[in-house]
C-alpha cells in the first residue's frame, strides 16, 4: 500500500521548468530517498507535497485520496534551511509550533517534556534559542517536526550539522519512527546514509526523475560484472589464465595477508567458469562482486553515463 | 483557538514582554509632555542680550521718539555711518549690534530706511523696528493736521474686538466652538496617526523580514497558510498598538487629574490673592479661551475625537500594515526595502501636506476628496473631525477605508506568498505585479 503517490507532476516557473512529469509511489512504512544535485527540483517537489505550492499539472494522493488542506497536519517537514525565532525561549517556541500543528496545549507540553528528556536537553527549556549551538537548535527542530506524530515525515538533509554521535542518535530515532508506522521522505546528498537507511530512492536531475527503485535492486542492476578475488599463490600464472575471459582492473582492495586482483568478467563469460579457472591456479580465500556504491551510481547517473529509466 | 489566534498571541506576548515596549510605553507620554513644555522652557531660557543700535537720523524726526524695548536699545548718533564703521573696525564699539540709517526725506519716502548689522538680524527684529518707525511717522503725519486734543481722540478710537464663535449643529442648536482648539486637535491627531501608522507598520515589515531571513518561515508554511501568517502578524501587532494606546490614555487621564489635584491648591491661593489686591480685570481669559475650555471638557466632543482617532488609526494601520507586510516578504533585509517603500511613504507624505491645507478650510473639495481616498483618509479625516463632518461622509470614508484594507490584504497576500520563498534578488515593481498574478 502506498502512502503517497505523486502522479505526473509538472511545475513551471516563468523561465524554467522546476519539475517535468515526475511520478513517485512511496510505500507505507518505508524510508524513501529523494536524491538529486542542487537545483534539480527536490525542494519544489517537497513544497508541492507540503501544499506550499500547487503543481501546474499532475496530482498528489495521500492514503489513496487527493491531498487536501487538512492533510498538512499529517505531515512533518524539516526544511533544509533551519530556522527558529532567536529571541524566543526553546520550550515556548516548541510549544508554539506544536500548537500550530493542531496539538492541544496540554498534550503538546507532555509530549515535548518526554522528547526533551529523551534527547537529554531538559535544561534548555527556558533558554533562548540564540544561546544554543547550531547542533542543539537542530535537535529542537527535529523534535518540533516529529512531535505531532505525523504519518509522513519529510526530512531535508536531517544529518547536516550533527556530530557522529548525535547523527547516530537521530538515525535511531528515524528508524524507530519508521517502525512505529511513519513513512519517511529523506532528501539528502549524503549517499552513505542513503545506503544505510533508505529502502527506495528516486533520483531527480534537471527536473526529471532519472532513476528510481529499491536501493538494493538499483545497486545490483548497476553492478558491472566487476569482482575481486583474494588468494594465495602465483599471481602471474593467474593473470595468464584469466586473460581470455576477463579484463584486469586497477584498484583492488589489497591487504597484506592475501594477494588481490580486481577483474571485469566479459559479458559472454560465465562467472562460475571464471571461478573454476581461478581455482585451478591459486588457493581462493574469497571471491565477491564489487557492487557500486550509491555515490558512484549518483555521480554516473547525473553525468549521464548510466543507462537510466 | 484558530491558527491566526495562536499567531496573534505569540506576536502579542513576544512584543509586550520586550524591554523596548515597556520603555516606549512609559517614555512616550513623557516625550509628549516634553514637547509641550519644551517651547515654554526654551522661551524662558532665551538669554540673548540687549541689542544696541546706533541711529543715524537724517530727518531729525524719528531718532528722538524711538522707544527702547524688546531687547532693542536705540542710541541717537551724530556720526555718519562711515565714522561708526571706522570706529568699529578700529576696535571700539565692540558691543554695537548695528546701525539704523533714516533718510532725510523719510516722511515722504518711507522706504528710505536701512539697517546695517554686524550679526545676522532676524525677521522679528526687522518687523519690530519698521513697526515702530511706521507708528512714529503716522503720528507725525496726524499731528501735521493740527487736530485739537488728538491724544484723547486716539485713545477713544482704540477698539479691541474678540469674536465669539458658534457652530450650528445638525439638530439646529448652536454650540460654542473654538477654532483654535479644533485646529490644535486636528494637528495633534493628524500627526499622531501619521507617526503611529508608520511606527507599527514598520514593525510588521521588520517582523516579516526577520522571519524570512532567519528561515523560520520555512517551518511555518508547512503548518500554516501564508495568508494566516500574514494576518496573524498584522492583527497581533494591532493588539499591541491598541493596548499601548489604552495604557497611554489611562496614564494621561490619571496624570492629568493628579496634576489638576496638585495645582488646585495653587489656584485657590491665586484666587484669594486676586480678590485682595488685583483688579477684577482677568487678563488672558478671553471668551475664546473659555469656549476652548468648555469644548475640551465636553464629553461628546472628546468621544467623537477619540473614537474617530481609534477607528481611523486602526483602519489606516491595517491598510498600510498589509502593504508593509508585502514589502517585507519581497526583500531579504531592511536596507533593500527602501525603494519598495515609496508607494507607502508618498501617499502618507501627501496626506500630511494636504492636512495643513485642510486645517485652513476643512470643508473644501480638496479636504473632502482626500478624506475619502483610503490612503489619505486616516490623516485627513481625523484632522477634519474636530471641525465637524457630515455623518454620510464619515460612513462612506470608513467603509472605503476598511473595504480597501480587505482588497489590499488580498493583493499583499499574493505578493507575500511568492515573496517569502524568494531569496537573494531585489525585486522590481514589475516583478511584484507578476507575483500578484501568479496562480497557486
Amino acid at each position: 500500500m502506498d502512502l503517497l503517490r505523486v502522479e505526473h507532476v509538472t511545475k513551471r516557473y516563468a523561465n524554467h521548468t522546476a519539475l517535468g512529469d515526475v511520478s513517485l509511489a512511496i510505500p507505507q512504512g518505508s524510508i524513501y530517498g529523494l536524491l538529486g544535485p542542487n537545483g534539480a527540483g527536490k525542494t519544489t517537489l517537497i513544497r508541492i507535497i507540503n501544499r506550499i505550492t500547487a503543481p501546474d499539472q499532475g496530482k498528489v494522493y495521500l492514503d489513496g485520496r487527493e491531498i487536501a488542506p487538512e492533510d498538512i497536519y499529517k505531515i512533518g517537514y524539516l526544511p533544509e534551511e533551519r530556522g527558529l525565532y532567536k529571541k524566543m525561549k526553546v520550550g515556548e517556541q516548541a510549544l508554539y509550533f506544536a500548537m500550530l500543528k493542531g496539538m492541544p496545549r496540554r498534550e503538546a507540553v507532555r509530549e515535548l517534556r518526554a522528547w526533551f528528556t529523551k534527547f537529554g536537553i531538559r535544561e534548555w527549556w527556558d533558554k533562548r534559542v540564540e544561546e544554543l549551538s547550531k547542533g542543539m537548535a537542530q535537535k529542537v527542530q527535529f523534535i518540533v517536526t516529529v512531535l505531532h506524530r505525523p504519518q509522513l515525515l519529510i526530512l531535508d538533509e536531517p544529518f547536516s550539522g550533527f556530530d557522529p554521535i548525535n547523527a547516530n542518535l537521530l538515525k535511531e530515532e528515524i528508524l524507530q519512527l519508521r517502525d512505529q508506522g511513519a513513512t519517511v521522505i529523506f532528501s539528502t546528498h549524503n549517499m552513505a546514509s542513503v545506503e544505510e537507511i533508505c529502502d527506495h530512492i528516486t533520483l531527480i536531475n534537471h527536473s526529471r526523475d532519472i532513476l528510481s527503485g529499491e536501493v538494493n535492486d538499483i545497486r545490483h542492476r548497476h553492478g558491472n560484472n566487476i569482482f575481486q578475488v583474494d588468494f594465495r599463490g602465483d599471481r602471474e600464472a593467474l593473470r595468464m589464465a584469466l586473460q581470455e575471459q576477463c579484463t584486469l582492473l586497477e584498484g583492488a582492495e589489497e591487504d597484506s595477508i592475501y594477494q588481490s586482483l580486481k577483474l571485469h568478467v566479459a559479458d559472454d563469460a560465465r562467472v562460475r567458469d571464471v571461478i573454476a579457472l581461478i581455482n585451478e591456479q591459486v588457493e581462493i580465500r574469497s571471491f565477491r562482486e564489487i557492487i557500486p556504491s550509491m555515490n558512484d551510481i549518483f555521480i554516473k547517473a547525473v553525468a549521464g553515463e548510466l543507462k537510466t529509466n | 483557538m484558530g491558527k491566526i489566534g495562536i499567531i496573534i498571541q505569540r506576536e502579542f506576548n513576544e512584543r509586550v514582554r520586550k524591554r523596548s515596549f515597556i520603555l516606549t510605553t512609559i517614555l512616550t507620554p513623557l516625550l509628549f509632555i516634553g514637547i509641550m513644555v519644551a517651547p515654554a522652557l526654551l522661551m524662558r531660557l532665551k538669554t540673548s542680550s540687549d541689542k544696541r543700535i546706533e541711529v543715524v537720523d537724517r530727518s531729525g524726526i524719528v531718532a528722538s521718539q524711538l522707544k527702547n524695548g524688546d531687547k532693542l536699545i536705540f542710541q541717537p548718533s551724530d556720526r555718519t555711518p562711515e565714522q561708526i564703521k571706522a570706529a568699529r573696525s578700529a576696535g571700539e564699539e565692540e558691543s554695537l549690534f548695528g546701525i539704523l540709517v533714516i533718510g532725510a526725506d523719510v516722511m515722504d519716502n518711507p522706504k528710505d530706511v536701512q539697517l546695517y548689522t554686524y550679526e545676522s538680524s532676524t525677521l522679528e527684529i526687522e518687523t519690530a523696528i519698521s513697526k515702530r518707525i511706521a507708528q512714529i511717522l503716522e503720528n507725525e503725519k496726524l499731528r501735521q493736521y493740527d487736530i485739537d486734543s488728538l491724544p484723547q481722540i486716539l485713545e477713544k478710537v482704540k477698539t479691541d474686538v474678540t469674536l465669539q464663535a458658534f457652530r450650528i449643529d445638525e439638530s439646529g442648536r448652536d454650540k460654542e466652538s473654538s477654532s483654535a482648539l479644533s485646529m490644535g486637535a486636528a494637528y495633534l491627531f493628524g500627526i499622531l496617526i501619521y507617526l503611529f501608522v508608520f511606527l507599527y507598520g514598520a514593525m510588521v515589515m521588520q517582523g516579516v523580514i526577520e522571519e524570512k531571513s532567519s528561515k523560520v518561515l520555512e517551518i511555518m508554511v508547512s503548518s500554516v497558510k501564508p495568508y494566516q501568517l500574514m494576518m496573524g502578524k498584522i492583527l497581533g501587532i494591532a493588539t499591541v498598538a491598541i493596548v499601548q494606546f489604552l495604557i497611554w490614555i489611562v496614564v494621561i487621564f490619571v496624570g492629568g487629574s493628579l496634576a489638576a489635584h496638585a495645582f488646585a491648591g495653587d489656584l485657590a491661593a491665586g484666587a484669594q490673592a486676586m480678590q485682595g489686591s488685583m483688579p477684577a480685570d482677568m487678563e488672558g481669559i478671553t471668551p475664546e479661551t473659555l469656549a476652548a475650555i468648555r469644548s475640551a471638557t465636553d464629553p461628546a466632543f472628546l468621544a467623537q475625537i477619540f473614537g474617530g482617532f481609534l477607528v481611523y488609526f486602526i483602519g489606516g494601520y491595517l491598510l498600510y500594515a498589509a502593504m508593509f507586510a508585502a514589502i517585507g516578504s519581497a526583500v531579504d533585509n531592511v536596507a533593500d526595502s527602501q525603494q519598495l517603500q515609496l508607494p507607502v511613504t508618498i501617499p502618507m507624505i501627501l496626506a500630511f501636506l494636504v492636512m495643513i491645507n485642510v486645517m485652513k478650510d476643512p470643508h473644501s473639495p480638496l479636504a473632502v476628496w482626500f478624506s475619502m481616498i483610503p490612503f489619505t483618509s486616516p490623516i485627513i479625516m481625523v484632522a477634519r473631525i474636530p471641525y465637524g463632518v457630515p455623518v454620510w461622509q464619515l460612513v462612506l470614508s470608513v467603509v472605503l477605508l476598511y473595504g480597501s484594507f480587505v482588497g489590499m490584504v488580498w493583493v499583499a497576500g499574493k505578493i507575500y506568498r511568492v515573496g517569502i520563498f524568494m531569496y537573494g534578488k531585489k525585486p522590481s515593481f514589475r516583478e511584484l505585479y507578476k507575483w500578484i498574478r501568479y496562480k497557486y
